[in-house]
């Protein structure tokens, strides 16, 4: 099946209800349906044809069309298809039905989309404000054309996130606002009977940055890859590839071969870099700081590395619409192979010495365990559905840059439990360094931007998706006037992957809970588009009331 | 059990003492990193295609009157991409390796500035070629940027009035 014929079976399905049905190649479909008909699409997708829900976004076109662009987006994997469900709400009246009812991954995106635009998802289970901060208007949308990029609200007094009411007889642990072992902000209120939890209510996104709001009203085409690569400080350059191949793609543009493959490399390098931090991080979270210290240990070489390919040991800063602007030139593949097969031979002996060390396997397995029915629900992404028994992987499933010529194994495991989600990291760290050897090998010559002599054209739109180390990353582009977007949508893996951290927590010992956390790599600057906390600096530092409150009731600003 | 732990051992055994004795020994970037990049603003020319492509916009300009352009590259802000130095038509922008960048002296170590005569120019923004459409100068014509760091209430006052 590819996207005409899956759009032919929507039409088949919602005729009348269907508006508008355009493929973009084989593998993205657009279709705008009425707002009534909505949830039986979604339903639809979700349930006859197993589609994956991806995220939800929220366009102000009441300029264009006097109407809100409500998207929700899914993902078709076994058949390559990414789907956009457009609909569009009439500007007096912005509700829409709530699709999560029966699709429960939509739950915070919906949320997001009522906090950034105002539309109403009407029969939403769980409603409560979800991105800005607690003290920012009612009536103040920030995605909306009309309300300015550096709008500061004053801060109001005495607010406070509305909280989930723990079981009866429960007890609440809180972790957080400052999770105590990445040092990012993130508020988990555990809710305990004796060891044993019960239940989790989340709280975040306390440092939201704004970043969609700047690439679609003061940035342009070509500024926001450096800002997109900012929204993660571990896994950037994920994000700078995905803007620029939704651009690419909207504008008909094709990126030289060369450039295709110097991504490939940078993301692989990128993801080994990423999962030898983790280990690093998941070990120290359980008190095993050797692991830390000779993970890091051998991650420095390639960081010293990128720092000699791009410029940069992190936020390559290599991305532009078009290509890369950097060439790896022949004289470096000595030393990239020289890297990472070091890497590769300890890893692999630190892999063997895992299975034999009973304290770390206490620790790992049998621990916070997802199941895949709730996996899938939640949409969850990357290592954390692959420990889930999901075989889902984007370099496979929807493949990008160079991947389509090189081959990429998923790497799969179905205890559910902690110990699953290490082992899939540890061998896809290996899988990486033999998909930057092949790379290297069939380098093809040429130029590695493409050239552009025509100023792109307004109104295109187009989806992209990378395979971060954490999960797909997933970028839309609403092309506009202006040399810069009129809307740009990012999902980061860490969006799925925390919705399921509740689900995940229950029934595990209080004990578990920080490395059942860790165990999906949470980024939550991804997730809030946020400032990064440095991890190497490990500082602490306690808040009196009163400076919490101040850092707490600070207006969101870029 | 202990034969994992002896491997472990191992393991970290093995490759001795790693740390470097930085900041007592220096340790230089690798390959053309971006450091702090030196403006030297004898060459510029007022053309404001470091402006237009900068992504953290920390390049202000202002056209004091017909003939005066005075630019102000307000570096406390840079993310070191090094795309001003790309486009710079009069390579008047250099990445250099320099990266210890803290400073006891005031903010003003972090700012450059330069006022270029201009005689009748137009600020068609002719002469700086963009290499794609997608580069091109957005606000051509006489221009009066904010100099600002963000945000309303911002302290930040130009330079030449502190």
């Amino acid at each position: 099946m590819n996207a005409q014929q899956l759009g032919q079976n929507i039409k088949g399905r919602f005729g009348p209800d269907v508006i508008d049905c355009t493929e973009l190649g084989p593998d993205q479909l657009y279709v705008t349906i009425t707002p009534e008909s909505l949830v039986a699409v979604a339903e639809y997708l979700y349930q006859n044809e197993g589609c994956r829900y991806v995220i939800n976004g929220g366009t102000d076109r009441r300029q264009q069309r006097n109407a809100f662009l409500i998207t929700h987006f899914f993902a078709h994997d076994e058949e390559k298809i990414y789907i956009a469900i457009h609909t569009e709400v009439a500007a007096d009246d912005p509700q829409v039905d709530s699709i999560t009812p029966v699709v429960p991954a939509a739950n915070w995106s919906e949320r997001e989309t009522y906090d950034m635009v105002g539309v109403v998802p009407v029969g939403h289970p769980d409603p409560r404000r979800l991105v800005l901060s607690d003290d920012w208007p009612e009536d103040l949308y920030p995605l909306r054309y009309d309300v300015a990029h550096d709008v500061h609200p004053p801060p109001a007094e005495g607010v406070a996130p509305e909280r989930l009411e723990p079981p009866e007889g429960a007890s609440v642990v809180p972790i957080g606002p400052f999770f105590p072992v990445l040092e990012e902000p993130a508020y988990f209120r555990v809710f305990v009977e004796g060891e044993q939890v019960v239940g989790a209510d989340y709280r975040g996104f306390y440092n939201h940055r704004g970043i969609e709001k700047l690439g679609c009203s003061v940035l342009t085409y070509n500024q926001v890859p450096f800002i997109a690569e900012r929204i993660c400080g571990i896994c950037g350059y994920v994000h700078s590839c995905s803007y620029c191949q939704t651009v690419e793609r909207a504008a008909g543009i094709q990126v030289p071969e060369r450039g295709e493959y110097i991504r490939t490399i940078m993301l692989e390098l990128e993801r080994l870099e990423s999962h030898l931090l983790w280990l690093g991080i998941a070990a120290h979270i359980i008190g095993f700081d050797t692991v830390l210290m000779q993970t890091w240990r051998m991650r420095e070489p390639l960081m010293w590395l990128c720092e000699r390919i791009s410029g940069n040991r992190k936020t390559y800063g290599m991305n532009l619409v078009g290509g890369v602007r950097r060439d790896i030139t022949p004289e470096v593949y000595g030393d990239i192979r020289g890297v990472i097969d070091k890497i590769g031979e300890e890893w692999q002996e630190l892999a063997e010495a895992i299975p034999g060390d009973s304290t770390l396997m206490a620790r790992l397995q049998g621990t916070g365990i997802l199941t895949s029915e709730v996996a899938r629900a939640l949409g969850a992404a990357g290592p954390t559905a692959r420990g889930s028994g999901l075989a889902i992987d984007v370099r496979v499933d929807h493949p990008y840059a160079a991947y389509d010529r090189l081959e990429v194994t998923k790497c799969v495991h179905d205890s559910c439990d902690n110990l699953a989600r290490v082992l899939v990291r540890v061998e896809e760290t290996l899988d990486a360094i033999k998909i930057i050897h092949q790379a290297l090998d069939d380098m093809p010559d040429g130029p590695i931007m493409a050239e552009i002599d025509e100023e792109l054209p307004a109104g295109r739109q187009a989806m992209s998706a990378v395979e971060a180390p954490r999960g797909e990353v997933f970028h839309w582009v609403l092309t506009g006037t202006e040399n810069r977007p009129e809307r740009w949508r990012v999902r980061a893996p860490t969006y799925a992957n925390l919705q399921c951290v509740p689900p995940m927590l229950e029934g595990n010992a209080l004990a578990d809970v920080p490395i059942s956390i860790g165990s999906y790599d949470p980024c939550f600057s991804c997730t809030e588009r946020m400032e990064v906390v440095d991890i190497n600096s490990g500082q602490v530092r306690v808040y009196t009331e009163e400076e919490f409150r101040n850092e707490y009731e600070r207006p969101a600003h870029e | 059990m202990i034969a994992s732990k002896l491997k472990e051992a191992i393991l970290s055994l093995r490759p001795g003492r790693v740390t470097l004795k930085y900041p007592f020994e220096p340790h230089d970037p690798e390959g053309d990193f971006r450091g702090y990049p030196e403006i030297d603003t004898d060459k510029c020319i007022g053309c404001g295609g470091c402006a237009a492509v900068c992504p953290a916009r920390l390049i202000m300009i202002q056209d004091i009157d017909q003939n005066t352009r005075r630019i102000v590259w307000l570096l406390e802000r840079c993310i070191f991409c090094g795309r001003c130095a790309e486009v710079c038509p009069e390579d008047a922008i250099t990445m250099t390796k320099r990266f210890e960048l803290s400073t006891d002296s005031g903010r003003e170590d972090m700012v450059a500035e330069c006022e270029v005569f201009m005689a009748t120019c137009q600020r068609c923004g002719r002469c700086y070629e963009p290499a794609t459409p997608l580069d091109k100068i957005m606000e051509p014509g006489l221009r009066q940027d904010e100099i600002k760091r963000g945000g309303q209430d911002s302290p930040y006052e130009p330079i030449q009035s502190e």
